[in-house]
């Protein structure tokens, strides 16, 4: 009996197993040595249309406490106007290349957030915050880092007994200081893995 | 009945319940038998067609399946902006309707092997008797910028609740879960190949 209502509330906390965060790192580049970087606006693919900027800044914070030296971010999204870029979605390598040598960086980082709202589950709500960060070289605006993360749905207390989970706001914060941890992580072990694969 | 039997019982009941919870059906997919998908080193993600009601289906979807090819460890990835820009330089205006010379264009002028396109057919929360959950939907397709041809082709629908979700109270997939679960699954039929 202890060991069916032990199994039951196993699955009941969870699930069917959320999904691993998944990062990819260029091999043979040490982006934990990055010292200066540009972070471009964010593209919001999501109704609040601020939604980007304020993951931006999240991220320029996240940044700046790891030692990472950040262009201030009027300054890129003036010299974005300067060079008439519109688009975010249409910034080639050759305009990050050229951004580059302004601004003289090694490195420049763009992104979205795909959700950034609070979302209604089957008897609770909760806060949705997802966000794609990539990282571009300046010397040949090649990505050398991509991260995509969420913050998945409501907990199981605040699913089964009703208790307070977090707030939108805090949500954003775990999902991109979860994100950049993994600028630090080394090369992702699962793109290491399936690239050995292939190569076999 | 024996405690021994009845916990057997509950033992296989739970096991049951979790599997037809946590299986989704497999994506029907094509991949060319007779194509060498070693020769493709880089590769670019064309916007996809948005056929649902969501402003911003496509381009989350693609932001995903940019990520989950790198990840994948397989292809390199064009930088988005590089591939509008060459869509705009080859005067292409329905990309979602290209054809086998338009393909090649877009190849040559972004230096890549293949190009990825597709479409989002679902992207909305669907309610089922008192439960609602996401659903995505969607198709991709690989062609060769050789020959214009179609090598990979998959659509796959994920939905975000299960069996243990929608009469137990599990935890269910929130959209973006749902979106990342599809595109990874449709993904993987490659790494898989």
């Amino acid at each position: 009996m202890a060991l069916s209502t032990f199994s039951l509330l196993l699955v009941f906390t969870y699930g069917c197993g959320g999904n691993s965060l998944e990062y990819y790192v260029r091999p043979e580049v040490d982006v934990a040595g990055i010292k200066r970087v540009a972070v471009f606006p964010f593209e919001s693919l999501t109704n609040d249309v601020n939604a980007g900027e304020k993951v931006r800044r999240m991220v320029i914070t996240e940044l700046l406490s790891r030692g990472i030296d950040v262009i201030e971010p009027g300054e890129v999204t003036s010299h974005l106007k300067d060079m008439k870029i519109k688009n975010l979605g249409s910034i080639s390598s050759r305009d990050i290349k050229n951004i580059g040598k302004t601004l003289g960086v090694d490195t420049v980082m763009t992104g979205s957030v795909e959700a950034y709202n609070i979302s209604r589950g089957v008897s609770v709500s909760y806060p949705e915050v997802s966000i794609n960060l990539m990282l571009l070289d300046t010397s040949n605006g090649e990505i050398i880092w991509s991260v995509w993360n969420t913050s998945g749905g409501a907990d199981f207390w605040t699913r089964h007994f009703g208790t307070e989970g977090i707030s939108l706001s805090e949500a954003a914060r775990k999902v991109v200081r979860k994100s950049i941890d993994t600028l630090f992580s080394g090369p992702s072990p699962v793109t290491a893995a399936r690239r050995q694969y292939r190569d076999k | 009945m024996k405690f021994s039997e009845k916990l057997f019982r509950t033992g296989l009941l739970l096991v049951i319940f979790i599997i037809s919870g946590c299986s989704s059906p497999a994506p029907s997919f094509h991949i060319r038998q007779d194509i060498d998908f070693s020769f493709i080193k880089k590769v670019a993600v064309l916007p996809l067609d948005n056929l649902t009601a969501d402003r911003s289906a496509d381009e989350a979807v693609r932001q995903v399946v940019i990520h989950e090819l790198l990840v994948s460890g397989l292809v390199d990835v064009v930088v988005p902006g590089d591939v509008m820009s060459a869509i705009n330089k080859s005067g292409i205006r329905a990309v979602t309707s290209l054809n086998a010379e338009q393909i090649k264009t877009i190849g040559k002028a972004l230096n890549v092997q293949a190009v990825i396109f597709g479409s989002v057919e679902r992207f909305e929360v669907v309610r089922t008797g008192n439960v609602s959950a996401p659903e995505v939907t969607i198709t991709l397709m690989m062609a060769d910028t050789d020959s214009g041809s179609i090598i990979w082709s998959v659509t796959k629908t994920a939905v975000g609740d299960s069996f243990m979700s929608r009469h137990f109270g599990a935890r269910s997939d929130t959209m973006s879960e749902t979106m990342l679960k599809v595109v990874r699954e449709c993904v993987r039929t490659l790494t898989e190949y």
